[in-house]
């Protein structure tokens, strides 16, 4: 075996694909090659090793929960808010608490939304630790609807915060032109923080947004 | 040929689902995080695979072999996911305050450990950014084969793709990955000079 045949049958080998021998002979001629395939089943190795972080504890109850639950109209509104729905685009933001928050001035992003299009706004609150029964409010304006809570301009429930990103994600859907912005709450205890999200409806008229 | 019991199907479809999917979630937990390398994003995956399922509840109810079935759901709904993200636009933090002494603000960060903790943590986030280079359907072969152990057959026959096509990804990735991820961390640490 050559370093060229090696090379091309490096794949076959780490898939135990491969006669051994001549590849061994090979190997213990050639150091280059003797690397490579080490370099190679270490890199194996380590993605084998490398373990997801555990599962949240309630995370099973609750996804499951909630997709048996999507269809039932109408059930527990509160927890259908957080349900992420197959929507056309999203929006991420990032929402930070705890130590990584650093901005003191009130930052206003803007979303796009278009008339009568479903548009899920996707939030991630970075908590520096888990934060139990902390408490979402969202203040909705004028012509903005949360997708299947017609005509709420405030919903608010209670849900646990893990330590890192947490995902809230949000279909929202335009009835018509909006003028104010949405305020998403979060509050712990004493302790409140307070987002603000503005609309633009010129943008998203823009084709292909 | 799989059958579906009589008492199962008149059973409601919620008591079916729980019954079949809740065995199967840290799995796809565990599968989704290797795609996506972030607890978030895998539990939104998650999250969104399982509402896509729970109307297909009966036709769950006939397959034998569920996980790799359900694997292929997770992937294609994990490369939809991350085209779709890529279409849209990102934004910044948005947010002000109340209050300047927010206990929130000043929650302590995680604690750093000793060194081997702290190198093993390094390791680990370099092992996961290099994942990130790859794109979503390498990625996704790296952790089906290499990882959950499917061989490229069984792949070609779950995610309807092309042996030729697999094969050729999962070489790119693997090439990527030890370009992304030079030798010495592997070599166990031993230094034999200096």
């Amino acid at each position: 075996m050559e370093c060229l045949d090696l090379r091309s049958r490096l794949d076959d080998y780490l898939d135990g694909r491969l006669d051994e021998r001549p590849l061994r002979e090979h190997l213990s001629a050639c150091a280059d090659c003797r690397n490579l395939v080490q370099h190679a089943q270490a890199v194996q190795e380590g993605l084998r090793k490398l373990s997801p972080p555990e599962v949240h504890p309630a995370f099973v109850d609750r996804a499951i929960l909630r997709a048996t639950r999507q269809n039932a109209v109408g059930a527990h509104p509160r927890v259908r808010a957080l349900v992420g729905m197959a929507l056309a685009a999203s929006v991420v933001l990032g929402l930070s608490l705890g130590a990584f928050f650093s901005l003191r001035e009130a930052t206003v992003q803007t979303v796009a939304l278009t008339i009568e299009k479903p548009e899920t706004v996707r939030m991630v609150f970075n908590s520096a630790k888990p934060l139990r029964a902390a408490t979402v409010s969202l203040l909705l304006p004028e012509n903005v609807e949360v997708v299947g809570y017609a005509g709420q301009r405030e919903l608010t429930w209670q849900t646990d915060l893990r330590e890192g990103q947490n995902l809230l994600q949000l279909p929202l859907i335009a009835r018509g032109a909006v003028k104010d912005d949405l305020l998403a709450r979060l509050s712990h205890g004493a302790s409140t923080k307070t987002f603000r999200v503005k609309f633009d409806m010129a943008k998203a008229n823009t084709p292909g947004m | 040929m799989s059958t579906v019991s009589p008492y199962r199907k008149a059973r409601p479809a919620e008591l079916n689902f729980d019954d079949l999917l809740r065995p199967q979630v840290e799995y796809l937990y565990r599968l989704a995080w290797r795609f996506t390398g972030s607890v978030a994003d895998a539990e939104d995956l998650v999250q969104d695979v399982l509402l896509k399922l729970f109307p297909r509840t009966e036709e769950m109810l006939a397959i034998q072999k569920l996980r790799p079935w359900l694997a292929r759901v997770l992937y294609h709904q994990y490369v939809d996911s991350v085209r779709q993200r890529a279409r849209s636009p990102a934004l910044e933090v948005v947010g002000d305050t109340e209050g300047d002494d927010d206990p929130l603000d000043t929650l302590p960060a995680a604690v750093a450990g000793p060194d081997e903790q702290a190198e093993q943590g390094a390791w680990r986030e370099r092992l996961v950014a290099a994942l990130g280079q790859l794109n979503p359907e390498q990625r996704a072969v790296i952790a089906m084969h290499d990882v959950e152990g499917y061989s490229l057959e069984e792949l070609e026959t779950m995610l309807e793709t092309p042996l030729g096509t697999l094969k050729s990804r999962l070489h790119r990735a693997r090439q990527r990955l030890r370009a992304l991820l030079p030798m010495e961390p592997f070599s166990g640490g031993k230094r034999v000079n200096g």
